[in-house]
């Protein structure tokens, strides 16, 4: 049997075809809030429960408990703020207010019933939330961006699959628990992944997948910072390395459409929270799991967890650390497993990767499969936006 | 999982259909469910009032029933740790989305189980057909 979503039940409030078609007919003569990248991404994913038990933008009674006290006000854990920020332009709505959702081109992705406009400490919130006020920190930055006052009001979402990216991997969480049960799978562990894969994280989905029934690969690819790798390329890479190297009845591959906050420790459980929903039993956490910069410690994401009630997590956190191939082990390993000082250890630092791959040389196959760096050095010769294709930072983020 | 007792104000005999449907409800996720019916205390050889109806309640509700009654004296309902009790009106409940909302509230505060399914039966059959369709299940 597969866990329970957080907060007991999925929530589905997702709309399509002809449903989708009435709810944006019902919408005329509605006022609109246009979305930005990140609020559209939260609206998908609680309309389609992947964020269960929210059903809407948070008011303020969930806004300051999950910011002080890291819990919903009704009681389940959860560690980040999910808002729609008032923006310059959008009509000054009040409670009880039928608004459609719309994106920056206009399109309806869904409504909202409003039930609350506060005002919120934005400083506060960042430091609470991503332990700095630093404004070169992209969350903190992000943040500053906006204009203090949120509105608050459960949510219907619309879904269109025909103009989706990567529709072949799009699935929502109730679709994500039929794949499981269909293939027989009790136990999932989820890998969550901003970077393309290298032999280091082929090692530790290996080491999960030898006590689960089931992987879920399941690459980020709402909305990133500048800099970070193509959602596209790190998706080729995927595709290239599970075709030869792991065994298609015990992998899944599906994209997860959530936004990063680089919040760390708290985007880790929150991370690991939403995978519940998806059916995941486990999750694999690494280390500097969704940091950024030097924020946050090597180990923060990995002790938070052990702050919470195994029960009221729901979800197994696996700890993971750097693995690399030692040569004289002749094998991958981490510093938990092998007995070898580091000269013996094949580890690349991102910055050189980056700059061999710009440079057209093959990184050692022992610490990225040929046929995954020929992908990563094709991306690298783009022009802009693929500079830093194939980190080796980070994994498990 | 905590004991509970839901008080259902107002509902005479012809409010029984409610009291039945809110228990069907709960009791097919798999929570213990007694439907205090109107005879139900003298079937349990005590005098047909509405303290000892409570008093009742509270007994199988500490033992982690889920008790729906209509009818019962509130002071005979003295929960202390070892049940919860939610008051609610019939009216309220004839209500879907006020019915659904106080059911939703219940669930996340851990009173009773969540649903037993979370995919319809019709719904799970198309996400297969799916599934099948974008490859990640083999054709039958």
């Amino acid at each position: 049997m597969l866990v329970a979503p957080h907060g007991g039940r999925l929530v589905d409030r997702q709309f399509e075809g002809l449903e989708a078609e009435e709810l944006i007919g019902g919408l005329r003569g509605c006022r609109s809030l246009t979305l930005n990248a990140r609020e559209r991404n939260d609206l998908e994913m609680i309309g389609n429960g992947a964020m269960s038990p929210m059903e809407g933008f948070m008011c303020s009674p969930d806004y300051h408990s999950v910011v002080d006290l890291m819990h919903l006000a009704s009681g389940p854990l959860w560690s980040l703020p999910v808002v729609l920020s008032a923006k310059d332009g959008d009509p000054e709505v009040s409670p009880g207010e039928k608004v459609a959702l719309v994106d920056t081109s206009g399109d309806i992705w869904g409504d909202m019933v409003v039930e609350e406009v506060f005002h919120a400490d934005l400083d506060m919130e960042a430091e609470k939330t991503l332990g700095t006020q630093d404004p070169a920190h992209p969350g903190v930055a992000y943040l500053r961006s906006l204009s203090g006052h949120y509105i608050g009001g459960p949510v219907r979402s619309v879904r269109r699959r025909r103009t989706e990216s990567f529709p072949n991997y799009r699935l929502d969480p109730k679709e994500t628990r039929v794949l499981f049960r269909a293939r027989g799978w009790n136990s999932v562990v989820a890998f969550q992944t901003r970077n393309p894969i290298h032999r280091a994280h082929e090692y530790i989905q290996k080491c999960a997948m030898e006590i689960v029934d089931g992987l879920l690969l399941h690459p980020l690819v709402g909305e990133t910072q500048e800099g970070d790798i193509p959602a596209e390329v790190r998706m080729r890479c995927y595709e290239e390395i599970l075709k030869d190297y792991y065994p298609s009845t015990r992998v899944a591959m599906s994209v997860f459409p959530a936004a990063m906050r680089y919040a760390g420790p708290r985007e880790a459980v929150f991370h690991a929270l939403l995978r519940k929903n998806y059916g995941c039993s486990h999750f694999i956490v690494g280390r500097d799991h969704a940091g950024v910069g030097s924020y946050y410690g090597t180990y923060d994401a990995q002790m938070i967890f052990d702050s919470f009630d195994p029960d009221q997590l729901g979800i197994v956190p696996l700890k993971f650390e750097h693995a690399f191939y030692c040569r004289k082990c002749d094998g991958m390993a981490t510093s938990k497993t092998c007995a070898h000082d580091s000269e013996h250890h094949v580890f690349l630092a991102g910055k050189k990767v980056r700059a061999m791959l710009r440079e057209g040389v093959m990184p050692p196959p022992e610490f990225t499969r040929p046929e995954i760096a020929r992908i990563l050095m094709e991306a690298a010769a783009q022009p802009a936006g693929n500079s830093n294709a194939g980190t080796g930072e980070g994994e498990g983020r | 999982m905590k004991g509970l007792v839901i008080w259902i104000r107002t509902a005479g005999d012809s409010g029984e259909a409610v009291l039945d449907e809110l228990g069907a409800e709960i009791s097919g996720r798999g929570g213990r469910v007694e439907v205090f019916h109107g005879h139900a205390v003298e079937n349990l050889g005590m005098e047909e009032n509405s303290r000892a109806k409570a008093v009742a309640c509270a007994m199988l509700a500490s033992h982690g029933v889920v008790v729906i009654a209509s009818g019962v004296d509130p002071s005979g309902l003295e929960t202390g740790e070892r049940f919860a009790l939610r008051e609610v009106s019939e009216q309220q409940l004839l209500d879907i989305t006020y019915r659904n909302s106080f059911i939703r509230d219940l669930e996340l505060s851990g009173l009773i189980p969540p649903p037993a399914l979370d995919v319809h039966p019709d719904e799970e059959k198309e996400i297969l057909k799916r599934l099948r369709e974008m490859g990640y299940l083999d054709e039958d």
